[in-house]
């Protein structure tokens, strides 16, 4: 039954099994399917993108979200149901334009030249899976200029930048002052964050938003991303 | 994540001499010095059992190896039975619970600041909150019906904590008469006489007076329940410079004799009958002579009492948790928690006292039963104490995490991170702005949402034909 599947694929989002491996929340599961299994059955018996994405995914996510707001759920909790998003993205990718569903949105993260510090733009990119979004990595300690030559090629509608130190946080000027030069600035929306950033330096940098935290981050890029829809 | 029952005993205040010389003074008092005993019943069944009785002073002695061998025939471990099988209690070695006490007179009102006399009513609310605080395992019968005839007052007791909660019933009773209704209501509601000795649903208090006296109406009493085959607690309260020595160890003398001589009773009356040694020693406010309840000195007795208990392999019920404040503030919530904190580590059976009591035990108040629960949560946690082995040591993921990587996303911090950490229930934990933005509540605030949310909720009553059995035959309950 092509429902049952979805129903599963929702359970173990929400349970946040990538794999059969997988422990989630529940006792005794490890063994049985997990998300990225049950995607692949579900494209195999013919079952639709786009009910898979609104019904399986979207729709657990929404639940996950409530978990967490109602404090049943943690952060550990929230970042392997977003990773089960994730995982399940990647399999439905190569049949997102076949089906004519289009991804929410591209985005490109990276922690800026000379900083290490990589949790919080981890946790945001995993988040922003989850989310729905294509989500390409950098890493971190990245040079600007492969920045640039990363939102040249890739195209991307987002770029996250992340900074832990107060000497690094410069740099993320730096890239956006890099962006215009090579004319790519206004193709690309910008949001950082990180500890020593606020909305008022995101604002005087010229970045178009700030995510004080991983799931405010996901909602500034949601908010965003429904206002150039809005224009389109 | 329920905890109970957990291993104490990693703080031991007694060193094994200072052990066995407490022993050796209790037993040379037993032996040389005696108890006066004011029950002809008490009496005539120490004499019975071996002991050397002087009737004019009422004078009962033991010599020590009877004393022992008396001793020796009160089980090691007594189970107290929930109504429901998920809160039997199973008191003995050093295994922790905890539970409520009283019995309070009085019911302090956070949001007036007044305090009232307690009432039937405050009695049925108070069984039904702690029945769903989680972190109190048994109900101790905490008040007074202040508005009650003397002589109504053991049944309506025990058949508020009967309707209202599943857990263990334990309860203090006024009269011979209202404990032998009290009994009888119990056996209606294990199902018979013999269930309700099979799996007791109910257990009794009845205290010595220290210094060194078993008394008329008390020593019948324990007579009386030996007999019945409930279980038994057999408290001494011994106080500091008052009712005792001063000194701890002088103290702790007085409340092994005073407790050991409750258990030796019902063993000569009854031998085998269910037995709990018991120590609500504390200190005294030489200042005007008041009984102190939030002392740390009470911690370290109650503690060293539970090491006395285990070395004479006696099931122990002690007395931590309580309060001297008159309100909800830091002092109440430092109390509680020391004196908890240091019986639960030395591996005291069962706390009573734990939750809700304040100003001397005269007073109760709805909402430190909320807080005290949150405290017992925490103190359990230290109880279980930290496990290491291949699994908690985690080598392999660090390994595989290295250095400067992060474990919020592995899979061992959603496994152990719900069991390993104490969540709390009470404890705000939100940044400023997000608790201002929640109303900026304290923590008497809260508990008091938690006390409204559970007195609104679902309820634990007997069943129908249980209870109108119990209504029809037991005379006197205000229904």
């Amino acid at each position: 039954m092509p429902e049952d599947i979805v129903d599963l694929i929702k359970e173990n989002v929400i349970q946040g099994r990538v794999t059969s491996d997988d422990e989630g929340m529940d006792k005794g599961m490890v063994g049985q399917p997990g998300v990225s299994e049950l995607v692949e059955e579900a494209i195999a018996s013919g079952i639709s993108v786009a009910d898979i994405i609104n019904e399986g995914l979207t729709a657990s996510m929404e639940i996950v979200g409530q978990k967490f707001e109602n404090e049943e759920y943690y952060i550990p909790d929230m970042l392997a149901s977003a990773e089960a998003v994730g995982a399940a993205m990647e399999i439905l990718e190569p049949h997102l334009s076949k089906s004519g569903v289009k991804p929410k949105g591209k985005i490109i993260v990276a922690t800026v030249k000379g900083d290490l510090h990589d949790i919080g733009k981890n946790i945001v990119s995993v988040l922003l899976r989850g989310a729905g979004y294509i989500v390409k990595d950098l890493g971190h300690d990245v040079e600007t200029k492969d920045i640039v030559k990363a939102v040249k090629k890739e195209k991307p509608q987002f770029l996250g930048l992340s900074a832990l130190l107060t000497s690094t946080m410069t740099t993320m000027e730096d890239t956006i002052k890099a962006l215009t030069e090579s004319s790519l600035r206004d193709k690309v929306k910008i949001i950082i964050g990180g500890a020593p950033v606020s909305e008022e330096y995101a604002r005087s940098i010229g970045a178009d938003g700030y995510g004080a935290d991983g799931f405010h981050a996901v909602s500034v890029v949601e908010a965003l991303n429904a206002e150039m829809k809005g224009r389109d | 994540m329920i905890r109970k029952g957990l291993a104490g005993g990693s703080y031991k205040p007694l060193t094994p001499e200072a052990i066995s010389k407490i022993n050796e003074t209790a037993l040379q008092i037993i032996e040389e010095i005696g108890c006066e005993v004011n029950s002809d019943l008490a009496l005539s069944s120490l004499e019975k059992a071996g002991a050397i009785v002087d009737k004019k002073k009422r004078r009962g002695r033991l010599p020590r190896e009877r004393a022992l061998e008396l001793i020796g025939k009160a089980p090691s471990e007594v189970t107290l039975c929930g109504r429901d099988e998920k809160h039997d209690i199973y008191l003995g070695g050093n295994r922790v619970y905890t539970g409520t006490g009283g019995t309070a007179l009085y019911i302090y009102e956070p949001d007036t600041g007044q305090k009232r006399q307690a009432t039937m009513d405050d009695l049925k609310r108070i069984t039904r909150l702690v029945d769903k605080l989680d972190n109190i395992h048994l109900y101790l019968l905490p008040t007074y019906p202040n508005e009650l005839p003397f002589e109504q007052v053991d049944v309506n007791r025990f058949f508020a904590g009967l309707d209202n909660t599943t857990k263990h019933i334990m309860g203090g009773v006024y009269t011979p008469d209202g404990m032998q209704q009290v009994i009888r209501m119990a056996e209606i509601v294990a199902g018979s006489a013999e269930a309700l000795r099979e799996r007791p649903v109910i257990s009794i208090i009845a205290c010595n007076i220290s210094p060194f006296i078993i008394d008329g109406e008390y020593g019948d009493m324990v007579v009386a329940i030996a007999r019945s085959g409930i279980p038994l607690v057999c408290p001494a309260e011994p106080l500091c410079g008052a009712t005792s020595p001063v000194t701890l160890a002088g103290n702790l003398v007085v409340q092994t004799v005073d407790s050991l001589m409750g258990v030796i009773l019902a063993q000569a009356v009854n031998p085998g009958t269910p037995a709990i040694f018991g120590s609500v020693a504390t200190s005294t406010d030489l200042r005007d002579l008041k009984y102190i309840a939030g002392s740390v000195e009470m911690g370290l007795l109650n503690a060293a009492g539970a090491q006395m208990a285990q070395f004479y392999g006696l099931p122990f019920y002690a007395t931590g948790g309580m309060t001297d404040s008159k309100v909800l503030d830091a002092q109440s919530g430092y109390e509680s928690a020391i004196t908890n904190l240091l019986c639960a580590l030395a591996g005291a059976n069962f706390i009573h006292d734990s939750a809700g009591l304040m100003e001397f035990a005269l007073t109760v108040c709805y909402e430190k039963y909320v807080i005290d629960n949150e405290i017992l949560g925490m103190v359990m946690r230290a109880v279980e104490g930290i496990r290491v082995d291949d699994e908690t040591l985690a080598y392999d993921l660090i390994k595989e995490v290295g250095p400067g990587g992060n474990f919020i996303t592995a899979k061992h911090t959603r496994r152990f991170m719900r069991r390993e950490h104490y969540h709390p229930v009470l404890s705000d934990r939100n940044s400023r702005e997000d608790w201002e933005a929640r109303g900026g509540k304290s923590s008497w605030e809260k508990a008091s949402e938690v006390v409204r949310a559970i007195l609104d909720g679902q309820t634990s009553g007997l069943p129908e034909e249980v209870r109108s059995r119990v209504l029809s035959e037991i005379k006197g309950i205000v229904d």
